[in-house]
């Protein structure tokens, strides 16, 4: 009575096997989910636990740091900005329960006192500090001799601190990478007489012409400018022209010049 | 105007980086970055004076003169930076030059109502000459103290009625209680 399969039963078979598809293919979604959240969690719970294993590595070697802030990137998850949105909710505070405690207060507590540095030393730099100095400054607040700290994690302190406004920010001169403190963009002017600067820490008029081939009046302008931010200073005592200097320098502990006077 | 720069010990006085930073010698025309730098040469004043338990210093002391950078804070500009700390209560005017107070006259007291507290001199006379010359303090802190800050000091304990001050101009002795 079957054999022909093209009776009304036909329909029903038909039905009963698109049925019994759609079910197959559910139940393999569903162990499918199943699988990945178990992944999921397994994943979580390793990075948990690698977070935990080795908290103290993460705190105390900044290379080790650094790398485990690399390999989070690579896997797409943001140590840092997680937790900077556990404020819109739970999902934001998954990385932030993961590893918090030991990576973001990390680099919230160091975003502090690269926020210290930069202010106290803002009369002195008009607001753009070193990468370099930056580092050291803020390594040698903390004498209790526990963490070293690189330059790539005050890089990272000062990513933290975008939410609060634009004005702290990385930018690059030349070859050098400045923190900048104030909500003030560099001219390209400006920032070629910041660039000059590293070369022997000073900068004067004819030295701008000469390299740049500007006029006189440019470079005056450009210096006074840098001047009245305060990110240069003057030494008139030069028996000549007058020399613009980099405050950079004067903070630079590898700098152009030694200890000045020698005891009696 | 040579005072002495080096006589005491042999040890240097470790100047910070600003110090061979040629500009920081010239008097700087922004607000900010002047105010900046008379904090900076505040706190260096005060830790040299430290050092070489400098108790008095002119606008035209060696310290504000670079040779090596051949830089010299001029005296107008050092005499401003004089001025400013007076302000914070860290130097005083005496004529032509300042009392440095890398420790002021009050903490002076304090320290000196604690050593005769510690060596069981209350109730004796001293006089500022033993305390400032005397075997008494050898190895103190009082020892080559200027006598006339260690008389601010005292005025000090004076007004609290710690201490009385009586006799001539330059045999001045003083009771603790």
């Amino acid at each position: 009575m079957s054999r022909k399969g093209v009776g009304i039963g036909a329909f029903d078979r038909s039905r009963l096997t698109s049925r019994q598809f759609a079910s197959h293919g559910s139940s393999l979604r569903a162990s499918n989910t199943e699988a990945l959240t178990t992944q999921l969690t397994v994943f979580r719970s390793l990075l948990q636990q690698f977070a935990q294993t080795h908290a103290k590595d993460i705190r105390s070697d900044p290379a080790f740091r650094a790398q485990f802030a690399r390999m989070c990137t690579a896997i797409g998850v943001d140590p840092l900005a997680s937790s900077s949105s556990s404020s819109s909710g739970a999902g934001g505070g998954l990385w932030a329960q993961l590893l918090g405690g030991s990576v973001n207060d990390f680099y919230f507590e160091l975003a502090v006192r690269v926020v210290e540095v930069c202010s106290r030393t803002r009369g002195e730099n008009g607001g753009l500090i070193g990468l370099k100095e930056l580092t050291e400054r803020v390594s040698q607040g903390r004498m209790e001799g526990s963490t070293e700290i690189s330059a790539d994690d005050v890089k990272r302190a000062v990513e933290t601190l975008k939410p609060l406004g634009g004005s702290y920010a990385i930018i690059s001169v030349g070859h050098k990478e400045y923190v900048r403190s104030v909500p003030r963009e560099l001219s390209n002017d400006q920032a070629s007489v910041v660039e000059a600067a590293q070369v022997l820490g000073y900068v004067s008029v004819s030295m701008l012409r000469d390299n740049l081939g500007w006029e006189k009046a440019r470079c005056q302008t450009v210096i006074d400018d840098l001047m009245s931010e305060g990110m240069l200073w003057v030494d008139k005592q030069t028996r000549g022209e007058w020399e613009y200097w980099s405050p950079t320098s004067m903070m630079d502990t590898e700098g152009v010049m030694e200890p000045a006077i020698e005891g009696g | 105007m040579s005072t002495a720069i080096q006589t005491e010990a042999g040890d240097t006085f470790p100047f910070p980086k600003d110090y061979s930073f040629p500009a920081f010698f010239t008097r700087q025309p922004n607000l900010q970055t002047h105010h900046a730098q008379l904090e900076k040469w505040s706190a260096l004043v005060l830790a040299y004076a430290r050092h070489h338990r400098l108790f008095r210093l002119s606008p035209t002391h060696p310290v504000f003169h670079n040779k090596k950078l051949d830089r010299r804070f001029a005296e107008p500009d050092a005499r401003e930076l004089l001025e400013h700390m007076r302000k914070d209560g860290r130097v005083e005017w005496v004529g032509n030059e300042v009392f440095v107070y890398w420790r002021k006259p009050e903490d002076w007291a304090r320290k000196l109502e604690k050593w005769v507290e510690d060596t069981a001199q209350k109730g004796h006379v001293l006089t500022l000459y033993e305390i400032t010359e005397g075997e008494a303090t050898l190895g103190t802190e009082f020892h080559g103290m200027d006598g006339e800050v260690l008389l601010k000091a005292l005025n000090h304990l004076v007004k609290r009625g710690r201490a009385q001050i009586f006799g001539q101009d330059d045999s001045l002795g003083v009771k603790f209680f």
